[in-house]
């Protein structure tokens, strides 16, 4: 109930997703290196992720709700089936078995290996393209009504 | 006089645009192949680089078509456009385009032109997301992975001559070729360390445009735990290292980056309302 209530609260967060801890982990009280710790997780434990701050999730684990180092996390933990297709070959069979069992060009497949061999030129969607570009200082603007500001910061060695 | 002296006579004796036929040997195709050699083993000039990916980019926009929303468009040319002018690259001519296909996967083209999916926007969650991945894709960009791998097949499935051709001269069949192979390599994908340096680099350029850096994490993490076989990702799994291997280097190598800009905004609430159309 607990869970449903907080994904109520965070529909742009997207649900709780079932998740194991990959290294012993702390569990911490905020998602802050000094603070309180709730439990130690061990090893692959199994959790419920729920929310991402930073370099922190939100987790609910068996020994209480807290937050984890987010890169300690992998997703579809063990026992825990991963989500199966999201339809796209079966829409795929569909366009692609006319009368004759050969394809059809009808039904929009998307993006796949076969379109990029065949693909040929499109210069229309092209010049589309060129048309909605945006200006370096058009985007700066853009940058500051959503209060980023740009640093210097230097390439790993 | 023997018959040798007498060709080199001959030879020296000759107009330069004549055409010498010897057997087996034809000297204005060799020199031309000996310039294509030059030309095709020497760095693309970035004019050369914004004709090639614009070829590149037509093909691509043949394979799937751009979504039909100015709003959705207009906004990640802003937040690329952002991101592209803290990279050092900040000139070229760049283009950001949402192609209107369900499955997730973004595209680096050179000369500064970068495609995303609606089916990877769909499963992304904040602008940091988004710059996460457009970030990566302008790495790609900005130390010509693609080019220099176009550049390489060329070398090697075209003659030296023809890949001279195809380089300089855009009407050639060669051309034709050289672009088709381009396309190509987006079902190839390019080496595993390209991909590496281009989430490392990546984190770098969206910390500099003062975005919270964990957003190519989240959506690593996200693709991670999808069914690798489930069609919406078998091709972009297929191109690169396992999500949860490119995590993995991240926590090894970036981790002070990661932790120092993790504060920075992430703007959940904008990129909701911008890409209302993709979901």
């Amino acid at each position: 109930m607990r869970l449903l209530i907080l994904a109520l609260l965070f529909p742009l967060l997207g649900h709780a997703e079932p998740a194991t801890v990959i290294r012993a982990t702390e569990l911490k009280s905020e998602p802050a290196t000094d603070a309180s710790t709730v439990a130690q997780l061990p090893e692959n434990s199994a959790v419920e992720a729920l929310q991402r701050q930073g370099g922190w999730t939100r987790v609910k684990a068996a020994a209480g709700e807290g937050w984890v180092k987010m890169l300690a996390l992998r997703y579809g933990g063990p026992g825990s089936a991963k989500k199966g297709d999201t339809g796209i070959a079966q829409i795929f069979n569909v366009a692609r078995t006319g009368s004759s069992g050969t394809q059809v060009t009808t039904g929009v497949r998307g993006l796949d290996e076969e379109k990029l061999a065949n693909a040929q030129p499109n210069p229309a969607e092209l010049e589309k393209l060129n048309n909605f570009a945006v200006q370096p200082a058009a985007a700066a603007g853009f940058a500051a009504k959503g209060k980023l500001s740009a640093h210097e910061v230097e390439y790993p060695k | 006089m023997n018959r040798l002296v007498w060709l080199i006579a001959l030879l020296i004796a000759a107009p330069a645009q004549a055409q010498f036929k010897l057997p087996d040997l034809n000297i204005n195709k060799l020199i031309d192949t000996a310039k294509g050699v030059v030309k095709a083993t020497r760095e693309i000039d970035e004019n050369e680089e914004i004709a090639i990916g614009s070829d590149v980019a037509a093909r691509l926009l043949g394979a799937a078509p751009l979504m039909n929303d100015l709003r959705v468009q207009r906004y990640v040319n802003n937040v690329g456009r952002w991101l592209a002018t803290q990279s050092e690259r900040p000139d070229l001519p760049w283009h950001f385009g949402v192609m209107d296909a369900p499955q997730l996967n973004a595209f680096a083209v050179p000369g500064g032109t970068i495609f995303i999916t609606r089916g990877l926007l769909e499963k992304m969650h904040s602008e940091a997301e988004l710059a996460g991945v457009l970030s990566h894709e302008i790495v790609h960009v900005v130390r010509k992975h693609h080019l220099k791998a176009i550049q390489k097949g060329a070398l090697a499935h075209l003659s030296a001559g023809a890949a001279g051709a195809a380089l300089s001269n855009v009407n050639s069949e060669a051309r034709n070729k050289l672009v088709a192979f381009g396309t190509e390599m987006y079902s190839r994908g390019l080496d595993k360390g390209d991909e590496f340096e281009a989430d490392r680099l990546g984190v770098v350029i969206a910390a500099r445009g003062g975005y919270d850096t964990y957003g190519l994490p989240a959506v690593l993490q996200s693709l991670q735990g999808m069914n690798a076989k489930d069609s919406a990702v078998a091709l972009m799994f297929k191109t690169h290292p396992a999500p949860g291997e490119r995590l993995d280097t991240l926590a090894a190598k970036m981790q002070p980056v990661l932790d120092s800009y993790s504060s920075q905004p992430q703007l959940r609430e904008r990129f909701a309302m911008e890409t209302k159309a993709a979901r």
